[in-house]
């Protein structure tokens, strides 16, 4: 437990920080950890199963226009709506997972894509009933929440408990069979193992925390888009997930929160983000191959966690195969 | 429902499905050659439609403007596929794939905003030349004449493929390559050469495509993005790497999109990718793709 220590330090930083900071950082502060969540989601299908998902930000939007469309036209109030959106996003994967689950590889990141702009296009065209390019809006928080910190309390809540429960689904039975599709799948499903279908049931389960990520976005913009489908957003937890390394538990969270300083403070003098990040992302490819983590892992210590390392070796014995 | 009908909506699904094959060929061809799935090639399309648009522009007050502009623009979008190429492509060849694709993502990104900041963001018109202005009539059902000449330019691309690859010897050592890289490197055929060449061919076409696609109608921003899919759709549906394939996906999709558009407007998108989740399901490498390399 001792090499712990530094996330109790990142635990106290993030609860005293609404209090220290302006409340321009704590929408940030929000934005990381609902867009960290995401990426840690992601991170399931990516890191644990080895397979590149290119349309995770389907589960997220559908998780978003859940919980908006449930406030707005039903004025379901927001505890409901959270779980509701994991359950449409989990729907949403079921359907679709079922034929990405049977590719690999980039054939797997092809069919992701195609099905989340398949999405996407399905919000865009259903004016009546999503509001199309429109969007929502009038998402309005339950009055206890109304504050940016009173929101960031309760974001940081819901996302440190999906932490701990994608960290012990990752520490389980069930996670370290996922790594072992993930570094060789006929090995794995000569054990007896139905990799179909606990690839499937990783998938929905990803989705669904992406789809948690989604919910928790709409109350905090007041508003959501059909662009949260796009493609463009299923960029970001991939960018987020190589930066800050894929193998560490904690990487995409480092990931989002590199993202998203850069975001907030780039476009508070230029309107060109996206030619800012794509400029990042070509250089951080070209030259930092490994992300943040994998530099910080050849200095830092403590980021040197056993877990690490082994998928480490493991992954480049898979290259050889 | 008459037979006239059905004709001209085969006819607009043909020029539809000629289109995409002009995008999906130089997706496949560069998938298949250096195993490089390049997701900005629909924004490179995009670039391609408005360097038409500013040829044509120069040289609007000749007639031949707009005929002139089309392989000029092919030609500028092959110097930028070779510079490309050769300062950041060539650099992810050995990097596993997620790095690969964050590359081109990051282009899409770098190149929509480009073309923002050249080409501002009102839509852009290419007024035609006579000879393809009015529509032609086929058993008294009109029909744009401009998409015969985007017919044509499908076909006449199909074919020259096809030529190139089986009878040419360039074609003969990029096909050599697809199987074993060193195999033709023991030969002394320098293969950063030649995946050059594949990748400068591949934005070849694309600007040729989106120079065909420009006089349509307007060009607008964003026009890439609702392509993209559907290009990567008639590859699945074809097979990676297959022309014949891409050939025949791309007609299947242009086709399913031309008659589903009478009977369910909305869902015409929603039926292509019907198609392409049942074709993966009989036949997850495609209707003329090898079964998939790991």
């Amino acid at each position: 437990m001792k090499r712990y220590w530094w996330l109790g330090l990142i635990f106290i930083g993030a609860v005293i920080l609404p209090l220290v900071v302006g409340e321009f950082w704590v929408h940030v502060a929000v934005e990381i950890l609902i867009l960290g969540l995401f990426a840690v989601s992601f991170n399931m299908i990516f890191g644990y199963m080895g397979q590149l998902s290119f349309g995770h930000a389907a589960y997220y939007g559908v998780g978003a226009y859940a919980t908006g469309m449930l406030m707005v036209k039903a004025s379901v109030p927001l505890p409901l709506c959270l779980p509701a959106s994991m359950i449409a996003a989990g729907i949403c994967a079921l359907i679709f997972g079922y034929f990405c689950v049977r590719l690999t590889g980039i054939y797997f990141a092809i069919l992701t894509l195609a099905f989340g702009q398949l999405m996407y296009y399905i919000i865009f065209q259903w004016y009546s009933f999503t509001g199309g390019d429109d969007g929502l809006q009038g998402i309005v928080p339950p009055d206890f929440l109304f504050g940016a910190t009173a929101y960031y309390y309760f974001t940081f809540c819901i996302v440190v408990a999906a932490l701990i429960a994608m960290w012990y689904i990752s520490k389980s039975p069930f996670g370290y069979t996922m790594r072992a599709i993930r570094d060789n799948a006929d090995r794995t499903r000569f054990l007896g193992i139905n990799v179909r279908k606990y690839m499937l049931i990783n998938f929905v389960v990803a989705a669904m925390f992406a789809g948690l990520a989604g919910g928790l976005l709409g109350p905090f913009n007041r508003s959501i888009a059909p662009d949260l489908c796009n493609w463009h957003q299923s960029g970001v937890p991939v960018f987020m997930t190589v930066i800050g390394g894929p193998l560490g538990f904690l990487g995409p969270i480092i990931g989002s929160v590199i993202y998203t300083f850069l975001m907030a403070f780039v476009t508070g003098f230029t309107e060109y983000w996206p030619l800012v990040i794509g400029l990042i992302i070509i250089f951080v490819v070209l030259f930092m191959p490994g992300g943040v983590l994998g530099l910080a892992e050849e200095r830092v210590k403590i980021f040197r966690s056993k877990d690490v390392k082994v998928g480490a070796n493991e992954s480049e014995e898979r290259e050889s195969f | 429902m008459d037979i006239s009908l059905i004709f001209a909506q085969f006819l607009s699904g043909l020029s539809r499905g000629m289109m995409l094959f002009l995008i999906a060929s130089g997706l496949s061809l560069i998938f298949g050659v250096m195993n490089i799935l390049n997701f900005a090639h629909a924004s490179f399309w995009l670039v391609g439609a408005y360097f038409c648009y500013t040829f044509w522009y120069l040289m609007q007050d000749f007639g031949f403007g707009m005929w002139v502009s089309i392989p000029l623009a092919a030609l500028s979008l092959a110097a930028i596929g070779w510079f490309i190429e050769v300062v950041l492509i060539r650099r992810v060849y050995n990097r596993d794939l997620p790095e690969q694709l964050l590359l081109t993502y990051g282009l899409i990104l770098v190149i929509g905003d480009l073309i923002k900041l050249t080409w501002g963001v009102e839509d852009k018109l290419i007024t035609r030349p006579p000879l393809v202005a009015r529509p032609v009539f086929f058993f008294g059902m009109p029909f744009d004449s401009y998409f015969i000449f985007v017919i044509l330019v499908g076909f006449t691309v199909a074919v020259g493929l096809w030529w190139f690859l089986k009878k040419t010897r360039y074609g003969h050592i990029v096909r050599a390559a697809v199987f074993s890289r060193e195999m033709v490197s023991a030969l002394g055929i320098p293969i950063p050469r030649i995946y050059t060449g594949v990748f400068a061919l591949g934005l070849f076409i694309a600007g040729l495509a989106g120079a065909v696609q420009a006089p349509v109608g307007s060009i607008t921003l964003g026009m890439d993005m609702a392509v993209v899919v559907q290009a990567f759709c008639v590859v699945v549906i074809g097979g990676f790497g297959s022309l014949l394939g891409t050939f025949v996906g791309s007609i299947i999709v242009g086709e399913v999109y031309a008659f589903s558009i009478l009977f369910w407007p909305q869902g015409a998108l929603v039926l292509i990718f019907i198609v392409t989740a049942f074709i993966l399901i009989v036949r997850p490498w495609g209707l003329f793709g090898t079964p998939m390399r790991a």
